[in-house]
C-alpha cells in the first residue's frame, strides 16, 4: 500500500524529478568507463574493470533515480529488468546489484569503497566520488 | 578432467574456514486458475472444473557464496499439482573459474529448450506456459556436470554450455522406471542487442525399466517365449541411442516481440516414435502490457518399415501395430493471450488455447479449448 501511494506521488510531481543521473565511482579509481561498460555492468556481462579489479555495483531501490537510470543507461523498463535478472538469479548464473535506499546511501558506499560503481542524482554528487558520465 | 576439477575444487572450499557464508534467499510464484472448455477432454491437466492446483507452483532458492569463487545453491519447489509437497529440484555446488568460465556440480536442469533453466519462472516469459508442443520432455533436471563459458565477440554476446551426467525416474507418474546414462549435450546461445539464436544437441543411452503389470511387458514375454527376439527388440527400450536437436531464435525489435523453436527427438529403436516439434509466436508489447499469438505443431510418428513385421502370425501382428501406434501423434495449438505487468515483480497472464488433435489414420479429429488465468511473481 505503502509502495502505491509513494508511485502515485511520483507520478504526480514526476516534471519536477525528471533529474539527470551522475554514475560515479571512487576517486581513486582511474579505469576507463564508458555508457556501453555501464550499461554491462548493470547486465552482469561485465564483472570486472578494465584494471581487473572486480566491480562491485549498486542500485537503488524501486525510485524515480533509479526508473530514470534503467530507462537511460540500461534501456529497459524495471519490468524487463526484473525479468531479465529473474532468469539469471534462478539458473545460478548472476546475482543482480545490491538495492541501497537512496542518493546519500549510494554516495557513502561508492565513497568507502575502491571497487563501487553506482548512480546518483547529478545534484547531490560531492568530492568524495568521481563522476564517469551524466545521462 | 572436469570431474577431478570440480572435486578438488569442491575439497579446497571446505578445508577452507569459511565464517560468515552470506545466504541469499529468491522466490518465485505462479497461481494459475484454468479449466477446458469441453466436458469430454483434459488438456494440460484442466478438466472442466476450474483447477487453482493444476499449474501453481511456488519456490524458493537459497544461495550462499562458501568463498569468493564458490557457491552452494538449493531451490526447493512446490507444485499443485503434487499437492504443493515441496521438492528439492536443483540442488548443485558452482565454482566461478574466472569472468567467463564457471562449473557446476549437483542436480541441475538439463538445457533441452530455450526456457529450460527457467521453466517454472513464469514471471520470466510471456504465455501462462512455455508452447507444451515444443516443451514436451517429460522430465527437466539431470544429476551432473555442466560447464558454462561466456563470451563477448565484438558486439555478439556468446553463452556455451557443456553438460554431462544421468538421470532416473519414473515420468508422468508411470510405474515403469526411465534411466538415462551418459548423458551428454551442448547448449550454445548468441545474442546481439535484439536479436538471440540458439542451437542445442543432447544424446544419452535410454532405457526403460517396464513395471510387469505394463501391457508391453506382457507383449514383449509372449513375443521373447516364441522365440520373436527381433520382434521384441524393435519395441523394447533397452540402452538406445537416443539423439535430441534443438534450432531456435528470438527477436525483441521496437516492441515486437518474435520466437520460435524447432526441436527434434530421435529415441531410437523401440516403439517410441521420432518425434519433430515447433512453435512460432509474436508479441506486441505497448508498456506494461504484451499481447500475443502462438502456433504450435507436433508430429510423432513410426516409421512405416516398423509396422507388420510377422503378417502370419495376425494376432501379435496387430498387437506389435498396435503398440506403435498408440505413440503416434499429430497435434496443433494456437493460443493468444497477454501479460500485463501491474508492479514491478508481478504480472498478470491470461491465454485461451485451441488444441486440435489430428491423427490422420485414424480420421479422428478433436478439438478442445482451455482458459487459464493467473498471476506470476519474484520476490
Amino acid at each position: 500500500m505503502k509502495k502505491i501511494i509513494l508511485a502515485g506521488v511520483f507520478s504526480l510531481c514526476s516534471i519536477s524529478t525528471f533529474a539527470e543521473v551522475a554514475v560515479i565511482i571512487n576517486p581513486s579509481n582511474a579505469s576507463n568507463i564508458d555508457a556501453d561498460t555501464i550499461k554491462k555492468i548493470y547486465l552482469g556481462k561485465s564483472k570486472s574493470f578494465d584494471n581487473g579489479t572486480k566491480v562491485n555495483p549498486v542500485n537503488q531501490n524501486d525510485n524515480a533515480i533509479a526508473d530514470e537510470f534503467n530507462d537511460k543507461v540500461v534501456g529497459k523498463s524495471s519490468n524487463q529488468l526484473n525479468a531479465y535478472w529473474s532468469k539469471l538469479i534462478f539458473t545460478g548464473k548472476g546475482t543482480p546489484p545490491v538495492k541501497l535506499d537512496n542518493d546519500q546511501a549510494v554516495l557513502d558506499f561508492v565513497a568507502a569503497n575502491g571497487d563501487a560503481i553506482g548512480y546518483v542524482e547529478s545534484g547531490k554528487v560531492n568530492d568524495k566520488v568521481k563522476v564517469v558520465g551524466k545521462f | 578432467m572436469n570431474k577431478l576439477s570440480v572435486a578438488v575444487a569442491v575439497c579446497c572450499a571446505l578445508a577452507t574456514n569459511y565464517v560468515n557464508a552470506e545466504v541469499r534467499i529468491n522466490g518465485f510464484a505462479s497461481i494459475i486458475g484454468g479449466k477446458s472448455l469441453d466436458s469430454e477432454q483434459t488438456i494440460y491437466g484442466y478438466d472442466d472444473d476450474i483447477s487453482f492446483k493444476n499449474e501453481s507452483v511456488f519456490a524458493l532458492q537459497l544461495s550462499a557464496d562458501l568463498q569468493e569463487k564458490l557457491t552452494a545453491t538449493a531451490q526447493i519447489v512446490a507444485r499443485g499439482d503434487n499437492d504443493f509437497d515441496a521438492d528439492f529440484e536443483w540442488a548443485y555446488l558452482t565454482y566461478q573459474l574466472n569472468d567467463e568460465i564457471q562449473i557446476s556440480a549437483g542436480k541441475m536442469r538439463a538445457p533441452f529448450y530455450k526456457y529450460s533453466d527457467f521453466l517454472d519462472v513464469g514471471y520470466a516469459y510471456r504465455w501462462v506456459r512455455p508452447p507444451q508442443s515444443v516443451y514436451s520432455i517429460a522430465f527437466s533436471t539431470y544429476e551432473g556436470l555442466s560447464l558454462l563459458y561466456d563470451t563477448q565477440m565484438g558486439d555478439w554476446d556468446s553463452s556455451l554450455q557443456l553438460i554431462y551426467g544421468s538421470y532416473d525416474g519414473n515420468l508422468n507418474g508411470s510405474a515403469s522406471k526411465t534411466i538415462l546414462n551418459d548423458f551428454t549435450g551442448i547448449n550454445w546461445s548468441v545474442t546481439r542487442d535484439w536479436f538471440s539464436a540458439r542451437v542445442a544437441y543432447l544424446q544419452a543411452e535410454s532405457s526403460t525399466e517396464l513395471s510387469t503389470d505394463s501391457s508391453l511387458y506382457g507383449l514383449l514375454a509372449t513375443l521373447n517365449e516364441n522365440g520373436l527376439v527381433e520382434q521384441a527388440k524393435s519395441l523394447d527400450i533397452d540402452e538406445e541411442d537416443a539423439r535430441f536437436y534443438a534450432l531456435g531464435f528470438s527477436i525483441d525489435y521496437n516492441d515486437v516481440l518474435f520466437d520460435a523453436e524447432y526441436t527434434k527427438l530421435n529415441p531410437g529403436d523401440s516403439l517410441l516414435p521420432e518425434e519433430t516439434q515447433y512453435y512460432a509466436s509474436i508479441g506486441y508489447r505497448m508498456d506494461e502490457i504484451i499481447v500475443h499469438f502462438t502456433y504450435e505443431d507436433n508430429d510423432d510418428a513410426n516409421d512405416s518399415s516398423s509396422y507388420d513385421q510377422i503378417p502370419e502370425i495376425p494376432a501379435l501382428n496387430a498387437a506389435i501395430n498396435g503398440s506403435f501406434d498408440a505413440f503416434n501423434a499429430q497435434d496443433n495449438v494456437y493460443t493468444i493471450g497477454v501479460r500485463y505487468d501491474f508492479h514491478p515483480s508481478a504480472a498478470f497472464k491470461i491465454d485461451f488455447s485451441r488444441y486440435e488433435n489430428n491423427i490422420t489414420d485414424t480420421e479422428t479429429e478433436t478439438e478442445t479449448d482451455v482458459v487459464a488465468v493467473g498471476v506470476d511473481l519474484v520476490f
